[in-house]
């Protein structure tokens, strides 16, 4: 559905992506993964029409956005990281006049709307004030627009930036179930997010494709790094206890009133992190000390970044 | 040309959805309603009227206050259509719709021009209140709005024109009424440039006072049309290519 090929994009001598080439199929959805700055939005919004290329060839359901733009821009719903709408329209007038721009035809266009509205649960405000709407709903809005007239693509740049727990909750579900008849291609720099709902994860990084693969690829490399340890009783016995094990490789302790915080790291040969948090807890346990807390700590994107970007240049 | 007719809709709604539309609705025949009364006391005073001289064509052609309103008008008409869009960044979900520049460009365009339009309407009953008392040159009344629409359809495309160079709505405005008023100027000074010589010449092609002069004495000269087409047609070809090289 989305072809890519050795896509560059120039502003002025910066280079913000930089010879990208990568294909998504029918039906895929796929989380452009990246840190703030990596090209994550430049990329997507050359494939929604909206910014011109300096190299390089697009292709959107089989149209070149170059020589067919129309054509490519009418299979993509598009929505922009900021949610940009017209705060003087009512939710419904804004997305009639979207389904008519998007040439929806006019006795198509109210049952689209309505079918929007229902998708992303807003038909409850059908009459409010864009204007009037909180930030989670604007998202929604955003949402119902690109999936109004309902495009075989879907191009979501950030979709739940800024939204409540709640609410990313919400909009995660919607992507998953978009995923059944859409091609998704949304974009985030919060690892969870892609766990959730993506097939594949294109991974940015400085405008270079780093790395692409399935999500479970992704998330072995997800390793822990340390372990986070709430803790009653000897703390002289709690560091000899950690102290001796194999595969701890640093410790820092903090005292409270009637317990202590260990923070462990672990060696970088340890393999199994997972491994080593049983191994530790099972010793302090049996040495007489009480585990009130564990939590796995790092694993966290930058980790995963670095983890990849080794494996990427050798 | 798709896209043309939700633009140009959605483009009217906004305007009229906004207090701006109607205040400037309301400035604008408050001054020519008393531009008229005015004229009207000042006619019925005369025992004798020039033969050259209907209230019309003086309502039209003769007086400053028609355009000097057009120097508030316009630009805070045109200044919002791009710049605003551009500013709050629905330019982008605009772009990323299946429509050309053009229909864009067009749309807004036809949507300024009609509230223009719609705000000369009322002055119709002028003609109707005059009729009653004198005899009314179809002519020259035809002549005299189609030079109105030529002025206004011009100042207007430079106002969107204006407003595409820019985000800010306040710097659209400025521009727009710099180079309306320059053009003012400049046709002004065919008053006092010596005859003969260019500035002259050229002075009195801008001059939209010699225009609608010519205009409401029933005089269509090709020449204005020419200029004030082309004053037209530029700008909206500008903006295209301005919206294009927002791609």
């Amino acid at each position: 559905m989305i072809s890519v090929s050795n896509l560059t994009k120039r502003y002025g001598p910066r280079v913000a992506v930089n010879n990208v080439s990568f294909e998504i199929a029918r039906g895929e959805v796929v989380g452009f993964l990246g840190p703030n700055g990596a090209g994550k939005t430049t990329t997507l919004r050359i494939l929604a029409g909206v910014l011109d290329k300096t190299q390089g060839v697009v292709r959107i359901a089989g149209h070149d956005i170059s020589t067919h733009g129309l054509d490519a821009r009418s299979a993509v719903g598009y929505m922009p990281e900021a949610v940009p709408l017209y705060p003087e329209m009512r939710v419904g007038e804004y997305l009639t006049f979207r389904a008519e721009l998007k040439g929806v035809t006019r006795h198509a266009r109210k049952n689209a709307v309505h079918a929007a509205m229902e998708r992303a649960k807003v038909t409850d405000y059908s009459a409010t004030l864009i204007g009037k709407l909180s930030k989670g709903y604007r998202q929604r809005v955003g949402l119902a627009d690109a999936l109004v007239a309902s495009p075989p693509i879907l191009i979501l740049d950030e979709p739940t930036a800024g939204l409540d727990p709640n609410q990313i909750r919400d909009v995660r579900a919607l992507v998953r179930s978009l995923g059944k008849d859409h091609t998704v291609l949304l974009s985030t720099h919060i690892l969870p997010e892609v766990e959730a709902s993506c097939d594949r994860v294109l991974l940015l990084a400085h405008g270079t494709l780093v790395a692409q693969g399935p999500t479970e690829q992704l998330r072995a490399l997800q390793k822990p790094t340390g372990l986070d340890l709430v803790l009653r009783g000897d703390e002289a016995i709690a560091r000899t206890v950690l102290e001796a094990h194999p595969a701890v490789d640093a410790l820092v302790f903090s005292s409270a009133a009637s317990t202590f915080a260990v923070h462990c790291t672990w060696k970088a040969s340890q393999d199994s992190a997972a491994l080593a948090a049983e191994g530790t807890i099972d010793a302090l346990v049996r040495a007489g000390i009480a585990v009130r807390e564990a939590r796995a700590v790092g694993g966290s994107l930058e980790d995963v970044f670095a983890a990849l970007t080794r494996e990427e240049t050798p | 040309m798709k896209g043309f007719w939700p633009i140009y809709k959605r483009e009217l709604f906004a305007f009229f959805v906004t207090p701006l539309a109607w205040i400037l609705i309301l400035v604008f025949l408050f001054v020519q309603g008393m531009h008229f009364f005015l004229l009207v006391d000042t006619f019925a005073r005369q025992n004798e009227v020039g033969a050259d001289q209907s209230p019309l064509q003086v309502f039209f052609g003769d007086t400053a206050l028609l355009y000097m309103i057009l120097f508030l008008l316009v630009p805070a008409m045109t200044m919002r259509l791009f710049a605003e869009e551009r500013r709050s960044g629905t330019m982008e979900t605009l772009l990323s719709a299946p429509v050309s520049s053009a229909a864009v460009v067009l749309g807004k365009y036809a949507a300024v021009v009609t509230t223009y339009v719609a705000m000369w309407v009322p002055t119709l009953l002028y003609i109707v209140i005059l009729r009653r008392t004198g005899e009314i040159d179809a002519g020259v009344a035809l002549s005299s709005y189609l030079g109105v629409a030529l002025v206004g359809a011009a100042y207007l495309a430079v106002g969107l024109f204006a407003s595409a160079l820019t985000k800010s709505q306040l710097v659209a405005l400025v521009i727009t009424a710099l180079v309306l008023l320059g053009f003012f100027i400049l046709g002004m000074s065919s008053f006092v440039a010596r005859e003969g010589t260019t500035l002259h010449v050229v002075a009195t092609h801008v001059s939209v006072w010699s225009a609608m002069n010519d205009f409401s004495a029933g005089l269509v000269d090709s020449r204005r049309l020419v200029f004030y087409g082309s004053l037209i047609v530029l700008p909206l070809y500008l903006a295209t290519r301005t919206v294009d090289s927002w791609r």
